[in-house]
C-alpha cells in the first residue's frame, strides 16, 4: 500500500512537470510559427540599409548692422584642423606616423593628441573627444597659415587630417556698442533643456540683443549626413544640408554717433580722474524722441565681446569679473541706476505746474537753506537769491529750496487727507510713475539687464518696515557688540531703534528730497532719456527700441521692430512748452547746463538740465540730459530731433564733466570742428538695404 | 580495483577502466547525450555565424566553443562515474563550494553587462558562479528531500522551509549580482525540485503567488535596476526605443521573422553577417537559427531541447528520491532557461542574460551543463545497475 503510493505520487508530479515542458515547447513551436510565416505585419529587413549618422555644421549667427547697414557683428572664417579617427586606425600603424608628425606640427605630444580624438566612454578619461565616433575631431582651432600649408601641402604625409573652415562672430568695432550687443557662449545642458533644438557646436546670444534676438540670428545648423555600416563607422558621405545664417538684425545704433560717445564718455573719465576725480564710470544715452529709437547706448568701463567667442577662457572671465574690474560687463546707460539729482525737476516741475502748486506766472523764494521737519536742507553749496524767482530760474539756475515747499506742502496735505480717512495723492509719486521712473523700460533687451529706477512712497516703505522690523528691533536691542567703535556703534543702535518704532513713517523730508532727485529716488540714464524725449515730443513716454527690423538671407525685411508708445505724460503742451524753454541754452548764463555750450554755435539750437546727485560716502554723480536741435512745430509745440542723456560717476557737477562729455557729441552731430558724424543732424529714418548673403562655400 | 567496484557499499564507486567496454558503457541514456552533442555542434555553427565577421580570427569563437564543448564533454563523462548513491555525500559540498563561487564574486569579481557576476581567472578565462549555483542548489535540494528515504509522506513543513532558506541565500545573491536572469532559472528550478518532491500544493502555489508578488513589488518599488526596467518596459512597449533597450529585441525580431520556412542558408543571413544582433552570440543566438536555418532549423533546436527534457523524465521517474529530485532540477533547469532564452528572442519574454543551454557561446554555462548531463547519466546508470 505505502510502496504503491509513493510512485504514484511521484508519478504524479512528474506528469505536472511534463504537462508544464510540453506546454513551453508548444508555446515556443506556435510562437516561432507565428513569427516565421504567419505574421501579417513583419518586420522589415533593414540590414542590407546603412544607417545614416549626421554631423551638425553650425549655422553662421547672423550679423548685427547699425542704422545705415554698417556691420557691428559679422563673421570671419577660421580654419580648424581636424583628424579622422576612423582613417588612422585603418593605417598600417594605426595612425600613429601620422599622430606624431601633427604633434610637431603643432608643438603638442603624440600622446596627448591621441587622448583627444579617443571617445569619451567610462573607461576613457577626459580629454577625450565629446562627439560622435565617426565624426571627425577638431585638433586646433584657428590654425596658423604655416600649420595649414604644411597640412594641404603634403596631404599625403597627412591621411586622415583635413582642414574645415569655419565661421566665428567678428566684431568689426572691437569693444564698440559691446553692452548693447552683448557676448555669446557655447551652448551648454541649461540651454539644451530649455531648446531641444541647440546641439553643441551651436553658439547662443547670453546678454544684450545676442540674446533678445538669438533665434533669428541663430540660423539654421545644417547638416553633413555619413552613411555608415552596422558597426557605426562612415562608409561613405551622403547627402548635405548646408547650414543656412542666421537673419541680420539692423538696428537703430548709429555706430559713428556710438563711437564718438564711447570716446567722448573715455575722454570724460580721463578728464576728470585728471582733475583729481575718481570718476569710476558713467554712460550716454543717444535717443530719437520722435521714434523711441536708441541711437547710441555707451557704458563705461567696457570690454571686449570677442573674447567671449568660443568659449571665454577662465583668466579672462577672473579678470572682467575681479572687484577690481568695477564691473565692464555692466551696461549702466541701460541697467545701472542712480539718483538723478536735478535732472529729476523735469518731473517735480510737470508736477507741481499741473497740480497747481506753483503757477507758471508766480515767483516763490529761493532761500540759501530751509528747515523742513526740524532738518535743515540747503541749496547747493548754498547759494541763495535774496527776492522770489520764476520757475523758469529755478530750473535755469537749479533752485533746490523753490521745489522743497511745494513738495512738503504736498506732503502735509496728503498727511491731513490720511487723517480725515482719505488716500494720499502722492501727485510727485504718480508723475514720476508716469515718466516711467519705477517701472520696467521695456528695451528689447533681456530684461534682467535693463532697470527700472525707483522712489519712496508710503505703501513702500511701510511693506519695507514690515518685513524688516524684526531685525531693526533686534539690533535696537542687542546694540551693535561686532562694531568696535564706540560712537559708530551708539549710532547704528540709535538707528535701528528709529526704524524699529518709525521706520513706516514717510516724512515730508522724504518727499522734499523727492523732489529734487535726492533720498530714494533712482533712475536709469536711458529712463531718463525717455523722460526728456517725452519733454520734447509731445509728452508720449516710449518702451524704446535697439532693434529696427529683421532682415532674411535673400535682403528681404521679415519684420520691422517698433518702439511701443506706452503712455503719454499728464502735463499739458504748454507746460512742457515753458520747461523746454525755461532750459533752452540760449539762455546763456541763466540756464547751469549751458556753461560748456556759450561759445557753441549751436547753442541756440539745444537745451538741456543739469544734476549733481550726491550719494552717501562718494563724490557726486554728474549728469547732463540735452535735447537738439530744437524746432517748433505747427502747433508751437518744443520738437527735438535727439535727446542726449550722460552722466559720469564721482565727477562733480553737471556743468563740469557730463557738460563738456555731451559737448563734443553734439559737435559731432552738428559738425562742429570736424565732419558731421550724421547727415544733416537727423537720425536715420529709412532702413538700410541690406545686401543678399553669400553662402559661404566649403 | 574490481572489488572495489563491485562492493555496492564502496565510497568511491569509480568504475574501473579495466572493465570491458560493455560493462564501462551500460546504463548511459545516449538519446540524451546526442541531444546535448547535436545542440552544442549546432551551436557551434551558429555561434560561428554570428562571430566570422566581428573581425579578429573570424573562427576565434568557433574554436574557443569547441574546447569548451570538449571540457564539457570531459566533465560530463567524468560526473557520469560517480555513484549516484553518493549525492548524500558530494551534494552538500557541491552546494557549498558553488555557494564560496558565488560570494568570491562580491570580493574579486567583475561586471559585464549591468551584471557583477565574473570572476577574471586571466589569460582571458571568465568564471560565471552563478552557473554552477544553479546545479549545487538543485543536488543540495535533492539531498535535504531525500533525507528520509523511507517517509512516505510529503515532506515536513521543517523540510520545505529548510528547502526554502536553501535557495534563498543563493538566490538572494544572484540578485545583487544583480543577475535576474540567472535568479528566475534558480526559482524555477527550485520550484521544480519542489513539486516533484512531493510539497503540498498550498506551499508551491503560495510560493508561486509569493513570487508574483514580488516580481510586481520589485518592479513597481524600484528595486531594480534601470536597465533592467528598460529592458521590461520595451518588452511592454515594443518599438517604443528602437535604438535603445529595444534594439537587441527588434533586430533578434527582424533577422527571425525574415528567416521563413528554410532560412536564408548558412552565413548568407543579413541581419547575422551585417552584426546588427548585439549579443548574437550568447542571449540571441537563436535568431542566427532563426534567420539562417529559417522554421525548420528553429523548430529543430526546440525540438531538442523537447528530447532533452523527455530524456531527463524518463530518467526521473526510474530514478530514487534523490536522484528523481536532480533529475527533475536539471530539467526544469534547462527547460525553463530555454524557454526563457528563445522567448526573448521570439518577443515572448523579457530580455534578461541568459544563455541558450548548450548552444550559447560562454564557457561556464556550458561547464554547468556538462556537469548536469553527467549528474543525470549517473543517476540512470544507478537505477540501472539497481534494477
Amino acid at each position: 500500500m505505502v510502496s504503491r503510493r509513493r510512485p504514484e505520487r511521484a508519478k504524479r508530479r512528474l506528469a505536472v512537470i511534463a504537462v508544464l515542458i510540453v506546454s513551453m515547447v508548444a508555446t515556443l513551436a506556435g510562437r516561432l510559427y507565428y513569427v516565421q510565416l504567419l505574421d501579417p505585419n513583419k518586420p522589415v529587413q533593414t540590414a542590407g540599409r546603412l544607417h545614416d549618422g549626421t554631423i551638425v555644421v553650425p549655422a553662421p549667427r547672423g550679423q548685427i548692422v547699425d542704422s545705415r547697414g554698417r556691420p557691428l557683428v559679422d563673421n570671419t572664417s577660421a580654419q580648424v584642423l581636424t583628424v579622422n579617427r576612423e582613417t588612422l586606425q585603418g593605417l598600417p600603424d594605426h595612425g600613429t606616423s601620422v599622430l606624431s608628425r601633427l604633434a610637431a606640427l603643432l608643438g603638442t605630444t603624440t600622446a596627448a593628441l591621441a587622448k583627444e580624438i579617443t571617445p569619451c566612454s567610462p573607461t576613457v578619461p577626459a580629454p577625450c573627444w565629446t562627439g560622435e565616433p565617426y565624426q571627425p575631431v577638431p585638433i586646433a582651432s584657428n590654425a596658423s597659415t604655416a600649420v595649414t600649408l604644411a597640412v594641404s601641402e603634403h596631404r599625403e604625409r597627412y591621411p586622415g587630417v583635413a582642414l574645415q573652415t569655419v565661421t566665428l562672430p567678428r566684431y568689426p568695432g572691437g569693444t564698440l556698442a559691446a553692452h548693447v550687443l552683448g557676448y555669446t557662449g557655447a551652448v551648454n545642458a541649461d540651454d539644451k533643456k530649455k531648446n531641444a533644438a541647440l546641439t553643441d557646436s551651436d553658439t547662443i546670444g547670453r546678454t544684450g540683443l545676442e540674446a533678445q534676438y538669438d533665434a533669428a540670428l541663430r540660423g539654421i545648423d545644417g547638416q553633413q549626413v555619413v552613411r555608415l555600416n552596422p558597426q557605426g563607422s562612415a562608409v561613405s558621405a551622403g547627402a548635405d544640408v548646408p547650414a543656412q545664417q542666421g537673419d541680420t538684425l539692423v538696428t537703430s545704433i548709429d555706430a559713428n554717433v556710438q563711437r564718438l560717445a564711447e570716446q567722448s564718455l573715455a575722454k570724460q573719465i580721463a578728464d576728470s580722474r585728471a582733475k583729481g576725480k575718481p570718476a569710476t564710470s558713467g554712460s550716454v544715452v543717444v535717443m530719437d524722441p520722435n521714434t523711441g529709437r536708441v541711437i547710441a547706448a555707451a557704458s563705461y568701463p567696457s570690454y571686449d565681446p570677442q573674447l567671449f567667442v568660443g568659449g571665454i577662457s577662465s583668466s579672462n572671465y577672473a579678470a572682467l569679473t575681479s572687484p577690481t574690474a568695477n564691473d565692464p560687463l555692466l551696461s549702466r546707460a541701460i541697467a545701472g541706476q542712480y539718483a538723478p539729482g536735478s535732472t529729476f525737476k523735469l518731473i517735480t516741475s510737470s508736477s507741481a505746474v499741473m497740480h497747481q502748486e506753483i503757477s507758471l506766472s508766480g515767483t516763490y523764494a529761493c532761500p540759501g537753506s530751509l528747515a523742513i521737519d526740524g532738518r535743515v536742507k540747503t541749496n547747493f553749496e548754498s547759494e541763495s537769491f535774496g527776492y522770489p524767482i520764476s520757475l523758469q530760474d529755478a530750473l535755469g539756475y537749479s533752485c533746490d529750496t523753490f521745489f522743497y515747499a511745494p513738495a512738503a506742502n504736498e506732503f502735509y496735505a496728503d498727511q491731513s487727507r490720511i487723517t480725515a480717512g482719505q488716500k494720499p495723492n502722492e501727485y510727485l509719486q504718480k508723475m514720476a510713475s508716469a515718466y516711467g521712473v519705477g517701472l520696467a523700460p521695456g528695451l528689447d533687451v533681456p530684461a534682467a539687464e535693463q532697470a527700472a529706477g525707483g522712489y519712496a512712497d508710503r505703501d513702500t516703505r511701510l511693506a519695507r518696515w514690515k518685513a524688516n522690523r524684526a531685525q531693526y528691533c533686534a539690533d535696537a536691542k542687542h546694540g551693535f557688540p561686532q562694531v568696535a567703535d564706540r560712537a559708530q556703534r551708539s549710532y547704528l543702535t540709535q538707528l535701528a531703534s528709529e526704524n524699529c518704532t518709525d521706520g513706516w513713517r514717510y516724512r515730508a523730508g522724504d518727499n522734499a528730497d523727492m523732489s529734487i532727485g535726492q533720498g530714494e529716488t533712482t533712475v536709469s540714464p536711458l529712463q531718463l532719456a525717455v523722460a526728456y524725449s517725452a519733454l520734447v515730443n509731445g509728452g508720449r513716454i516710449w518702451e524704446p527700441r535697439l532693434g529696427w527690423a529683421i532682415v532674411n538671407g535673400a535682403g528681404k525685411v521679415v519684420s520691422t521692430i517698433n518702439p511701443k508708445l506706452r503712455n503719454r505724460v499728464p502735463v499739458s503742451q504748454s507746460v512742457l512748452n515753458y520747461i523746454a524753454d525755461s532750459l533752452s541754452f540760449s539762455r546763456g548764463w541763466a540756464v547751469s547746463g549751458a556753461f560748456a555750450y556759450l561759445n557753441s554755435p549751436y547753442r541756440n539750437q539745444i537745451g538741456g538740465k543739469t544734476g549733481t546727485a550726491e550719494v552717501f560716502g562718494h563724490q557726486d554723480t554728474s549728469w547732463l540730459a540735452t535735447w537738439g536741435p530744437v524746432s517748433k512745430d505747427a502747433h508751437g509745440a518744443t520738437r527735438a530731433r535727439f535727446v542726449i542723456v550722460g552722466m559720469v560717476e564721482q565727477a562733480g557737477t553737471g556743468a563740469t564733466a557730463a557738460g563738456p562729455m555731451l559737448k563734443r557729441i553734439w559737435d559731432g552731430l552738428f559738425g562742429v570742428g570736424g565732419p558731421a558724424v550724421v547727415p544733416g543732424t537727423r537720425p536715420a529714418t529709412v532702413l538700410p538695404k541690406i545686401a543678399p548673403q553669400v553662402q559661404v562655400s566649403r | 580495483m574490481t572489488l572495489l567496484a563491485r562492493d555496492p557499499r564502496a565510497p568511491f564507486a569509480l568504475t574501473p577502466t579495466v572493465l570491458p567496454l560493455e560493462r564501462r558503457v551500460r546504463g548511459y541514456d545516449w538519446i540524451l547525450i546526442a541531444a546535448a552533442l547535436a545542440l552544442a555542434l549546432i551551436g557551434a555553427v551558429l555561434v560561428w555565424a554570428a562571430t566570422r565577421q566581428a573581425g579578429g580570427n573570424p573562427q576565434g569563437f568557433l574554436y574557443r566553443h569547441l574546447f569548451n564543448v570538449l571540457v564539457a564533454g570531459a566533465l560530463l563523462v567524468a560526473t557520469s562515474r560517480l555513484d549516484a548513491r553518493l549525492l548524500r555525500l558530494f551534494g552538500p559540498v557541491a552546494y557549498v563550494a558553488s555557494l564560496i563561487g558565488l560570494l568570491a564574486v562580491f570580493v574579486v569579481g567583475s561586471t559585464v553587462n549591468g551584471a557583477h557576476a565574473w570572476i577574471r581567472l586571466g589569460g582571458g578565462f571568465e568564471l560565471q558562479p552563478s552557473e554552477f549555483m544553479k546545479l549545487g542548489m538543485i543536488v543540495g535540494m535533492a539531498v535535504l528531500f531525500a533525507r528520509r528515504e523511507r517517509d512516505d509522506a510529503p515532506p515536513t513543513t521543517l523540510d520545505v522551509l529548510m528547502a526554502i532558506g536553501l535557495v534563498a541565500v543563493p538566490l538572494a545573491l544572484v540578485m545583487l549580482q544583480p543577475d535576474l536572469g540567472s535568479a528566475m532559472v534558480l526559482g524555477a528550478a527550485a520550484f521544480g525540485v519542489l513539486v516533484a518532491a512531493g510539497v503540498r500544493a498550498r506551499w508551491t502555489i503560495g510560493l508561486l503567488a509569493l513570487a508574483v508578488l514580488g516580481a510586481v513589488l520589485a518592479v513597481k518599488g524600484g528595486l531594480l535596476a534601470d536597465y533592467q526596467l528598460a529592458r521590461f518596459s520595451s518588452f511592454m512597449h515594443p518599438g517604443h526605443d528602437v535604438q535603445g533597450a529595444a534594439y537587441n529585441v527588434t533586430q533578434a525580431h527582424i533577422a527571425i521573422a525574415n528567416g521563413g520556412l528554410f532560412g536564408t542558408g548558412l552565413f548568407h543571413g543579413p541581419q547575422t553577417s551585417g552584426g546588427f544582433v548585439p549579443e548574437q552570440q550568447t542571449d540571441f543566438v537563436f535568431s542566427v537559427a532563426g534567420e539562417e536555418f529559417g522554421l525548420i532549423g528553429g523548430s529543430a533546436v526546440i525540438a531538442l531541447f523537447a528530447v532533452l527534457c523527455w530524456r531527463g523524465l524518463r530518467i526521473a521517474r526510474g530514478a530514487d528520491t534523490a536522484g528523481r529530485l536532480v533529475a527533475v532540477g536539471v530539467v526544469c533547469w534547462i527547460a525553463f532557461q530555454a524557454f526563457q532564452n528563445i522567448g526573448m528572442n521570439l518577443g515572448l519574454t523579457p530580455v534578461t542574460g541568459l544563455p541558450l543551454p548548450f548552444v550559447s557561446y560562454g564557457g561556464s554555462s556550458m561547464f554547468a551543463q556538462g556537469l548536469a548531463i553527467g549528474l543525470l547519466q549517473a543517476v540512470r546508470r544507478r537505477a540501472v545497475a539497481a534494477a
